[in-house]
């Protein structure tokens, strides 16, 4: 029977561990093989079976596999929630998260299933310096009225203000604005919103997250959102952008290197989202590493290589310049020669640190204050309607306040 | 139509529905052969110049994807559809010759296994499956194939060993042969047509699903190549080439296997129902 | 005939006596034993046999990986199931009645009559009309039926990823029609009240090839005299059609018809690839979608197998129907 290629560890292996990736446009066959090398050249004694899920979406093929007895040993970037309190993954403890710089980000109940070891600033809004100047723009927007002046220039010059996706598959890429939106009305003001929600405290309904939602919503009748993102997979989401069908590209942070690595014929610049006064608000999630089974031949071999993975100097400047990670390991550096979106995008989340404006994105959690299992994308299914315009708000937040209960019956 | 009024009108207007029909195909093919940034720019020309740079990069793929892809699916697929038509032929000729009650309940038993898309129950057959010992096997995979594909192959085959005559079974029995030698040596030669489309389209459903396999095998024992096809699509959207080049390596196979047995598969579908 | 016990206890009764040969068919016993069934236990092992052999692989496969996982998402239907929230608990029907007020559920099952509809009667119909024009034995139209047939060969994932690229909204479709002039051609996936729609003619460009062929058959199964009777006797081409050629294609129609049913219940590939289900809420869920999403996405096991369970039970009465309704017309020929 044919079958895929094992790669075999340098060292030999005396304990064999499969281990769950997933191949993007930015991080290739080659680039998980490299990186798993790197580890296994740091961890005798295991030989590493590659595995890798069909398309991107890598939680829900774990469930699936898990379903049907097969969860990998070690998996790579998959959301914790359900495999946690289900006991299917093994805690980290703090001395083996001593390296990283938010050992306690993604926690449930306090404990870390998924090493959190790099972050990502969702959304940065990225925009076509071009186009932006061709319609009289000479400052990026620091408050949300300025955003809406901006868009009302650039759709006077038949510009489409915003690119956004979800279409085919991809439903999850129309999540972005949402994100920024309930940032900067939401999160700002009340950083544990989830948690409190988790509770009963608040709802959806209540007037913050109905505002975020409400903008969406106004963008969109304002012809600010090019409708046809809706039928656009992801890959022709980003491609959309570079062939200038929109000015304003509001996209989680690994974007960057795409642009940076492939050029498109415009300059790109990034503007975290405004909010209402203009003050900073840096949405960003914290996590997306290695995770390990607890049913794994041996789990503590299997920590010390996810460990060895998620903390490698090349396996991270790899991660760097192929995905637009930010590590959050101690001590870390991003290699001298990132390209200027990059560097645009880390200077964000710097000034975001410093000025203490960092909060959660949105649907990106995980963990503790993070929404339950399968909420994420009924709510990316129902932007769709805020963005179609067939639902008003209220049926929105009514909406996912009753998904709510379902899901967590 | 009365055909010699117009005579030009009948292929004009055939022509004219095969093309517009054909169009998604054509666009497939045009594109398998064309260079990978001229697909986007002009998705609808004529390749110039053509090249095989597509096709040669799938087949060489880094973790060859294809080439596995497509070992595994010609044994699934040959060994399941061998089975399934030896197995519906006898397990239809049995139930249409039964003059049981027991047997019109299986009949209509195996009714409901035709209504019943796969992802409802995969769930629960892995967990059949891992009983066994079977998960994540080729055998295990032929093993669900043949238990969910039998309720065709059975309906298929009932409705010709109806055609075939009880008189020539009983002369081959009082002539001494046992009932499997007769069901062997004069049945099963006259089902030829429900064989052929038995296996043309069980050959078809195995070749072309994707989310059993996928699931049945799991990561790690290989894939089948529609499997593949549907990983290359996960990375590769926007490199139409590559993607389309995928999906058409994936389907020769079947469709030369179709064509080879066309000929007797339509009679073969109907020729139980439809009396010429 | 008198039997005295001196003529049992003494043998035969004399020739003269004894009675005619029945002119039926020679009794059990009085045949030579080579021409006999097996008898008591032979006959008994001699069935087992056979049905050991002929029977027992087919069902057993499909009782392991048919029945039992019927059974089993029978089972589960009536409790919690959720493999990331155990333990597992029996709820009975409650599973049952939430689905008879779940909105995305009814949402999705509407969605699915409306999808199968459509399959149904556009496939059929334009099957019908095109194995008409390519009714004639040239090798022109043997290639076209050929084109036609093909869709059928492919996967409907390698469909689906082929009419996506059509049919997104700066896809090749609407280029073409921009190039024509169309200023604003319509979002085919991207507008919720057309999306279903294009669902709909996706799966029933893939079925078309299927109805050509299975039409095909049936049209020439049409004896010529029939219609060159009907011809002479003054019937018009569609008077012909309608008394002479549509009656005779009822087997076809029927074969068709349940085909459709089937293919268009189950639609799920097409779903997943092109629209996911959207855009927005329950827009373009089918029945099998969204067990799929309940069971797998949602770990909902258990409700999503109340799901299942009442989709197979729906399309059993459905198919039970259709096929009734269309046999009978079958026989009256």
């Amino acid at each position: 029977m044919g079958a895929e290629a094992e790669k075999p560890a340098a060292g030999g292996g005396n304990v064999t561990l499969s281990f769950l990736v997933f191949e993007t446009p930015n991080l290739d066959a080659a680039f998980w093989d490299a990186a798993i090398a790197r580890a296994s050249a740091k961890v005798p004694g295991v030989t590493i079976k590659k595995l890798v899920t069909p398309n991107v979406d890598r939680t829900g093929y774990a469930k699936q596999l898990d379903a049907s007895g097969n969860l990998p040993d070690i998996l790579q970037s998959v959301n914790p929630a359900g495999f946690a309190q289900a006991g299917k993954f093994a805690a980290f403890t703090a001395d083996e998260l001593k390296n990283f710089v938010a050992p306690t980000a993604g926690a449930v109940a306090g404990k870390i299933y998924q090493l959190p070891y790099n972050t990502q600033v969702i959304p940065v809004v990225y925009y076509n310096k071009t186009q932006f100047a061709e319609a009289g723009v000479t400052e990026t927007p620091t408050t949300y009225q300025q955003l809406l002046d901006v868009s009302a220039k650039l759709k006077a010059k038949k510009i489409t203000p915003f690119v956004v996706g979800g279409g085919g598959a991809d439903t999850w890429a129309d999540m972005y604005p949402l994100t920024g939106t309930v940032a900067t009305d939401v999160y700002k003001k009340t950083p544990d919103w989830l948690t409190q929600r988790a509770a009963g405290s608040v709802k959806f309904a209540d007037p913050a997250f109905t505002s975020a939602a409400q903008k969406i919503s106004d963008l969109a009748k304002q012809g600010y959102i090019d409708p046809a993102g809706l039928s656009r997979s992801y890959a022709d989401t980003e491609q959309a952008f570079r062939d200038g069908k929109g000015a304003m590209y509001p996209m989680g942070s690994w974007f960057a290197t795409s642009a940076d690595n492939k050029k498109p014929d415009f300059e790109i610049g990034a503007f975290p989202w405004p909010s209402d006064d203009g003050s900073l608000v840096v949405p960003t999630f914290t996590g997306g590493g290695t995770s390990v089974s607890s049913t794994a031949a041996d789990v503590d071999l299997a920590k010390k290589w996810a460990l060895a993975f998620d903390e490698d100097q090349q396996n991270n400047d790899a991660f760097v310049k192929a995905d637009g990670s930010i590590p959050a390991i101690k001590g870390y550096k991003p290699p001298a020669d990132m390209g200027p979106v990059y560097k645009a995008t880390v200077e964000i989340y710097e000034r975001g640190m410093a000025e203490n404006a960092i909060v959660n994105a949105f649907s990106q959690e995980t963990g503790d204050g993070s929404l339950p299992p399968g909420l994420a994308d009924k709510t990316a299914v129902a932007v769709q309607d805020l963005i179609t315009g067939k639902k008003p708000t209220s049926e929105f937040t009514a909406y996912l306040d009753d998904q709510w209960a379902k899901a967590t019956q | 139509m009365n055909d010699t009024r117009v005579p030009w009108l009948r292929p004009v207007v055939a022509l004219f529905v095969g093309a517009v029909f054909f169009m998604p195909l054509y666009l497939v093919l045009v594109n398998v052969f064309k260079h990978g940034a001229d697909i986007v720019p002009d998705p609808a020309g004529l390749p110039s110049p053509p090249t095989m740079d597509n096709i040669a990069a799938v087949l060489s793929r880094a973790d060859n994807l294809f080439v596995y892809g497509l070992v595994n699916s010609v044994a699934v697929t040959a060994i399941s559809i061998t089975i399934l038509t030896v197995l519906s032929a006898m397990l239809g000729h049995y139930i249409a010759r039964s003059r049981h009650l027991l047997a019109k309940v299986v009949m209509v038993t195996l009714l409901c296994g035709l209504l019943i898309p796969s992802p409802v129950i995969l769930a629960p057959i892995t967990m059949v499956l891992r009983a066994l010992g079977l998960m994540s096997t080729a055998p295990g995979l032929i093993l669900v194939n043949l238990g969910y594909y039998v309720p065709f192959g059975v309906l298929l085959f009932m409705g010709f060993v109806k055609s075939v005559p009880l008189e020539l079974e009983e002369a081959a029995r009082l002539d001494g042969a046992s009932t499997f030698r007769t069901f062997w040596q004069v049945v099963f030669p006259l089902l030829r047509p429900a064989s052929a489309s038995v296996l043309i389209f069980l050959g078809v459903w195995i070749w072309n699903d994707f989310l059993t396999p996928l699931i049945v095998l799991g990561p790690d024992s290989g894939t089948t190549v529609t499997v593949g096809v549907y990983r290359a699509i996960g990375e590769h959207q926007s490199d139409f080439g590559s993607v389309f080049a995928f999906m058409f390596l994936a389907t020769l196979p079947i469709l030369v296997f179709y064509l080879a047995l066309q000929s007797s598969f339509v009679k073969g579908l109907t020729g139980g129902a439809i009396k010429g | 005939m008198t039997h005295t016990r001196h003529g049992v206890r003494g043998g035969d009764p004399p020739a003269a006596h004894r009675p005619p040969l029945p002119s039926g068919p020679t009794p059990l016993r009085d045949r030579p034993p080579r021409d006999r069934p097996p008898r008591g236990r032979r006959r008994v092992s001699g069935r087992i046999t056979t049905f050991a052999l002929f029977a027992l692989p087919g069902l057993l496969a499909y009782l392991l990986f048919v029945l039992v996982p019927i059974g089993m998402t029978a089972y589960y239907s009536m409790t919690n199931r959720n493999p990331f929230n155990p333990p597992t608990k029996w709820v009975g029907l409650r599973n049952y009645a939430e689905l008879l007020g779940d909105a995305e559920f009814l949402k999705a099952l509407a969605n699915t009559v409306v999808v199968t509809v459509i399959v149904m009667v556009l496939a059929n119909v334009g099957g019908l009309l095109i194995a008409q024009l390519l009714d004639r034995p040239t090798r022109l139209y043997v290639a076209l039926r050929g084109v036609f047939f093909t869709p059928v060969v492919l996967s409907s994932v390698v469909v689906s990823v082929i009419w996506q690229v059509v049919l997104t909204d700066d896809g090749l479709l609407n280029s073409a029609l921009r190039g024509l002039g169309v200023e604003d051609p319509p979002g085919w996936l991207s507008d919720p009240g057309i999306a279903l729609y294009t669902i709909a003619w996706v799966i029933t460009w893939q079925m078309l090839g299927f109805c050509v062929v299975v039409y095909l058959a049936g049209l020439q199964g049409v004896p010529r005299e029939l219609q060159e009777a009907a011809a002479i006797d003054g019937c018009g081409p569609l008077a012909r059609f309608r008394n002479v050629t549509w009656p005779m294609l009822a087997p076809a129609l029927t074969i068709n018809t349940v085909m459709l049913l089937i293919t268009g219940f189950k639609a799920y590939d097409q779903i997943q690839v092109i629209t996911n289900g959207g855009p927005g809420t329950g827009t373009t869920t089918t029945m099998a979608f969204q067990v799929v999403q309940t069971s797998f996405n949602g770990n909902r096991v258990g409700y999503g197998s109340a799901m299942a369970a009442v989709m197979l039970v729906l399309v059993a009465c459905v198919s039970v129907l259709v096929l009734r309704v269309l046999q009978r017309r079958e026989v009256t020929r």
